[in-house]
């Protein structure tokens, strides 16, 4: 079964995507660098092709469950850069009003399972999002991202075998982006692919170019069918590369610079810009047109955020239980 | 009617699977079998295999595959074949379900079952009482019922309540107790504590198997002149103080029993409680009868020694009237 | 070093006792336990043993004279201590009809001067001073209900305020002054007190014994050879009064300012005439007893109350009175309740009278059950709800229980 080839719109939209992601986390850099973001930045530079093309693969019932480096597909579901922006900056306005940052955040209402910081403990909150699909009949399908580093963690273990068990309507998709942290992937597992765990489990382990934003499209479309037919989960591995710190804090220095070097030259944005080029989907003025509405999102959200108020210390108690 | 501890259980399940499809349970062993302890006998033929789904053995997946669908608005009921376990999926309840209404504000309608306690040799990986470490993380309830009526409403109480509740249902009562059960749909609230028997000398605060002993030592201690008034907690998160002031200003005289073990156990919490909010109230000091801090030994010969019975209960309370 | 022998509070309501003999004299070794001195009070005359070994070194209060609960009545020093110290405290002299002053009892001082925040708190709130308190919890501390019992006896003691001594009546040869005993002036205090305290309200109704009566007549020979009980009226009117006091626990209860307290245990009172006046027995957890164990006891404390053998136990915590008046041959009565309970039940003589029963005339033995109440905490309804239910034990008596 083949995959739809998309349309010059929806080219474009994944263009728009890209950028604004790329976009947004860039800011948050510069105003990390001023000292107005409070706590760690964690930012997915690299890797945005992985989370933008699989968002685009699913249907707008689907859910996620993100990692931090997945702002691109949190957007696609519905977050707003101003809410991204005052959640960075601990404001009210925030998507945790201040009780959790950075992108410690989630809401069921736009089919995103908040995010923690324990890796893979998403993996199979993500695998119960399934069974509640499955018990009520839904044709709904969700995608639980993961990384290189939370493969080794038992959780990640026990939802593949627990979605495969049970025939769960599952994407796993892995950002293999070579480190965790400080740790490269040879000091992580004593295997070369993530995808060969699939096969341990039972479901299909597919290998994608992660930096070819089509080709993960393409490969999470086949696997959303999969689900969404009842054969159970598949995982998908996006090949890719951390181009920056594990956190802003984190210089990297640890990482080879002739690895970056050559991960920056397959740059995932601009292998798809020059692809658009190629198409003649994109010239320099509707690329322009995009950049400065982007650029004007960004600016309006970061006039949104320092403009709004931080929490109030009296709701400090309220809303540890639900009533 | 005259049921027992284990068949309140049961009656609870099914009348709450029965009344609301949204419920279903999951656990190791609990369909084909029945359950390690058979609570669940019957179910699988009246509910099927989609409502009672016989989980691989992995406590940190099927934990957090409940709280998936719990945040999609299922309501769970995991059942831990012996909470000892509970451990295994300590990260998930803690990090995962605990922390998600005050950060999201979405609700995890989830309750975990917990067979627990002592007194049947079954070692220390089998009789542990784990309310304590559970009882320091906000955002969970606990509850521990005694009797047969109590462990049936507290269940209804706890399935309907949308915030994650640890269910403790003690092994030892299953078969060895029976009671009165109301007919009908009768909740017992959670957060409320029951004076299970009035008196004036010394308040004993207790909860779980701790009951039956405390009732009888209330009874040895009659003919000395000395009253004891037994207050069952029945919910331990969150702790119903005001029961437990209207008690200790009448006696001015407390003691917490608890099979949980004395250091860290929650007895600590309460008595430190008592003296800050009642200190005027007080004519004696606060005592705790629970077990030394040593694992749990086997031994029948051990595990008496170990274990708190209605002849050291009614030794302390002697103690405290005579103050 | 030295230590004070006390004046003990024998009984509820006891506010002093006499020195009637004192067992050692000074100077003399006395060994701890050993019996130092008798005293007598309104209720029980009993020996104080010595609370401590060592010598008597002085008596404080001498025989004859009355000195309140909590006086120093005597010093025991070490084995070598030698010479007299003056008295500390006022005490008492109740020879020629004085009032007895303001209460200045004195404590003894505490092994320990620690007390408990609930002590300090009550202590605080109803103005005490606690080293006027004896304590009788661990190492001598003063403990909630030590403070509690100080507090209710002040009350009490404070009710009737010093009177000016009255005039003495000039003699003329018709009249003549018979000198108050301390039992007649407890008895004054307490009636006067109670009627001061409760409003008193008396409902009677009417009670057809005659099953009782009946079965007294077949079963008296059997039961005296049987058991040595006399069967009469008195453990069939408890036992009734027992059952009723269960279910309607008002009736054996307390007014005070802190609430109404409802008494658990059913300890009832029996007012037993003697020569000088009278006292009330109690029959501790009536409602728990067998008959013939209620019976055989009833008869046994009524005989000891008038030998004044009764001990302390026996004359504490009553929480209900009965009155066999009819016993007597009074036929009604307006019984006065026993502070501090809620009601007293007078049971009056039992006749033989004409009485209409299913529309004919017959003859049955028939009493008066009598019963005061103190209105502040029943109403007539629950009262007559009592009395229906005491009167329907006692028509209706389950006799199986006899045995």
């Amino acid at each position: 079964m083949g995959v739809q080839q998309p349309t010059p719109d929806e080219l474009l939209n994944i263009y728009y995507f890209l950028k604004l992601t790329r976009g947004l986390e860039q800011r948050v850099i510069t105003l990390y660098r001023q000292g107005k973001i409070v706590g760690g930045v964690y930012l997915g530079t690299g890797e945005e092709a992985i989370a933008v093309g699989s968002a685009v693969a699913l249907e707008p019932d689907d859910v996620i469950a993100p990692t931090h480096r997945d702002l691109g597909a949190n957007l696609l579901k519905g977050i707003t850069p101003k809410e991204y922006m005052a959640q960075y900056l601990a404001k009210q306005t925030g998507l945790t009003r201040g009780r959790d940052g950075n992108v410690h955040f989630g809401d069921i209402t736009r089919g995103i399972i908040g995010f923690i910081s324990p890796m893979a403990d998403l993996l199979p909150v993500a695998a119960g999002v399934g069974l509640a699909f499955k018990l009520r009949h839904e044709r709904r399908v969700v995608a639980a991202f993961f990384g290189d580093g939370a493969s080794s963690r038992g959780d990640f273990h026990e939802a593949l075998n627990l979605a495969a068990v049970l025939k769960l309507p599952v994407i796993f998709i892995c950002h293999n982006n070579q480190y965790a942290y400080s740790t490269p992937l040879s000091h992580q597992m004593a295997i070369e692919h993530v995808a060969d765990r699939a096969n341990a489990y039972g479901m299909p382990g597919i290998i994608v170019d992660g930096n070819d934003v089509l080709a993960v499209r393409d490969a999470v479309s086949l696997a959303a069918a999969r689900a969404r037919t009842g054969e159970g989960p598949s995982l998908v591995e996006g090949k890719t590369m951390r181009m920056r710190g594990h956190a802003e804090h984190d210089d990297a220095s640890y990482v080879p610079p002739a690895l970056l070097e050559e991960w920056r030259r397959r740059d995932p944005i601009d292998r798809f810009v020059a692809y658009l080029w190629d198409q003649k989907v994109l010239d320099d003025a509707s690329a322009k047109a995009i950049d400065d509405r982007i650029a004007g999102e960004i600016e309006e959200a970061v006039l949104f955020a320092e403009s709004s108020p931080l929490p109030d210390a009296k709701d400090l108690l309220d809303g540890v239980y639900a009533s | 009617m005259e049921i027992t501890y284990l068949e309140a259980i049961r009656q609870a399940l099914w009348e709450e699977m029965d009344r609301d499809e949204r419920v279903f349970m999951l656990g190791e062993d609990i369909g084909v079998y029945g359950g390690a302890f058979k609570v669940t006998k019957g179910f699988l033929d009246k509910f099927g295999p989609e409502r009672v789904i016989d989980t691989p053995l992995s406590e940190s997946g099927f934990v957090g595959a409940a709280i998936g669908a719990a945040i999609m608005g299922m309501r769970p009921v995991v059942e831990m074949q012996f909470a000892d376990f509970i451990a295994c999926a300590f990260d998930q309840i803690v990090n995962m379900a605990a922390k998600h209404h005050y950060r999201t504000g979405e609700p995890v309608p989830l309750v975990i079952r917990a067979p627990y306690g002592g007194g049947i040799h079954a070692g220390p990986f089998h009789s542990q009482c784990p309310e304590a470490w559970f009882f320091h993380v906000a955002g969970l309830k606990l509850v521990a019922p005694s009797t047969p009526a109590d462990a049936k409403g507290l269940l209804k109480a706890a399935i309907r309540d949308p915030n994650p509740v640890i269910y403790f249902e003690h092994k030892y009562l299953y078969r060895h107790i029976k009671g009165d059960v109301p007919e009908g749909d009768t909740i017992v609230p959670i957060g409320q504590a029951e004076v299970k028997r009035q008196g004036s000398t010394v308040s004993v605060i207790t909860y779980g198997a701790m009951l039956q002993h405390s009732l009888a030592a209330a009874e040895r201690l009659m003919p000395e002149g000395i009253d004891l008034e037994v207050v069952d907690l029945r919910t331990l998160q969150p702790l119903d103080m005001a029961t437990i002031a209207a008690s200790v200003k009448k006696t001015g005289r407390a003691m917490v029993v608890h099979e949980a073990q004395k250091t860290g156990g929650i007895g600590g919490e309460i008595a430190a409680r008592i003296v800050e909010e009642l200190f005027h109230y007080l004519d004696a000091p606060i005592a705790r009868v629970a077990p030394p801090h040593i694992p749990i030994p086997f031994s029948p010969v051990l595990e008496e020694a170990y274990l708190p019975n209605t002849e050291t209960i009614a030794s302390k309370a002697r103690e405290l009237a005579s103050f | 070093m030295r230590i004070q022998v006390i004046m003990p509070q024998m009984g509820e309501s006891i506010a002093e006792g006499t020195v009637v003999t004192w067992l050692k004299k000074v100077d003399e070794l006395v060994a701890k336990d050993e019996p130092l001195v008798a005293i007598s009070t309104d209720k029980v005359d009993v020996e104080i043993p010595s609370p401590a070994s060592g010598v008597l070194t002085q008596i404080v209060v001498q025989e004859g004279v009355t000195a309140l609960v909590g006086a120093v009545l005597a010093y025991i020093g070490e084995a070598s201590h030698a010479g007299a110290v003056p008295p500390d405290r006022p005490v008492v002299e109740r020879q020629e009809g004085v009032q007895a002053a303001a209460p200045t009892a004195e404590a003894a001082a505490p092994a320990t001067h620690w007390y408990s925040p609930a002590v300090l708190n009550l202590a605080k709130e109803h103005g005490v001073d606690l080293t006027q308190v004896r304590g009788t919890g661990t190492d001598g501390r003063v403990a909630k209900k030590d403070l509690l019992n100080f507090i209710a006896l002040r009350a009490q003691m404070a009710v009737t305020p010093p009177r000016a001594p009255l005039e003495p009546l000039a003699h003329a040869a018709e009249e003549q002054i018979l000198p108050i005993s301390s039992m007649r002036k407890a008895i004054a205090e307490h009636m006067i007190r109670s009627k001061q305290t409760a409003p008193h309200v008396t409902q009677i109704h009417e009670v057809d014994m005659t099953a009782i009566d009946s079965f007294r007549h077949s079963h008296h020979e059997a039961l005296l050879k049987q058991t040595g009980i006399t069967l009469t009226f008195l453990p069939f009117v408890v036992k009734a009064a027992a059952d009723g006091l269960r279910a309607y626990p008002l009736m054996n209860a307390s007014y005070t300012g802190e609430g109404i307290i409802v008494k658990h245990a059913v300890n009832i009172g029996i007012a037993v005439a003697l020569e000088e006046g009278l006292i009330v027995p109690v029959l501790r957890e009536a409602d728990k007893k067998s008959f013939l164990t209620l019976a055989k006891q009833l008869t046994d404390l009524a005989a000891r109350a008038r030998e004044k053998r009764l001990s302390l136990e026996e004359v504490h915590q009553g929480t209900f009175t009965v009155n066999n008046f009819g016993a007597v041959g009074t036929l009604i009565g307006t019984p006065i309740i026993v502070q501090p309970e809620a009601a007293i039940l007078g049971f009056g003589k039992v006749v033989k009278r004409p009485v209409v029963v299913d529309d004919a005339i017959t003859i049955r033995s028939m009493a008066y059950l009598c019963l005061s109440f103190d209105h502040r905490l029943i109403d007539g309804a629950y009262a007559s709800a009592f009395l229906n239910h005491v009167q329907a034990t006692l028509e209706r008596f389950d006799f199986s229980i006899v045995r």
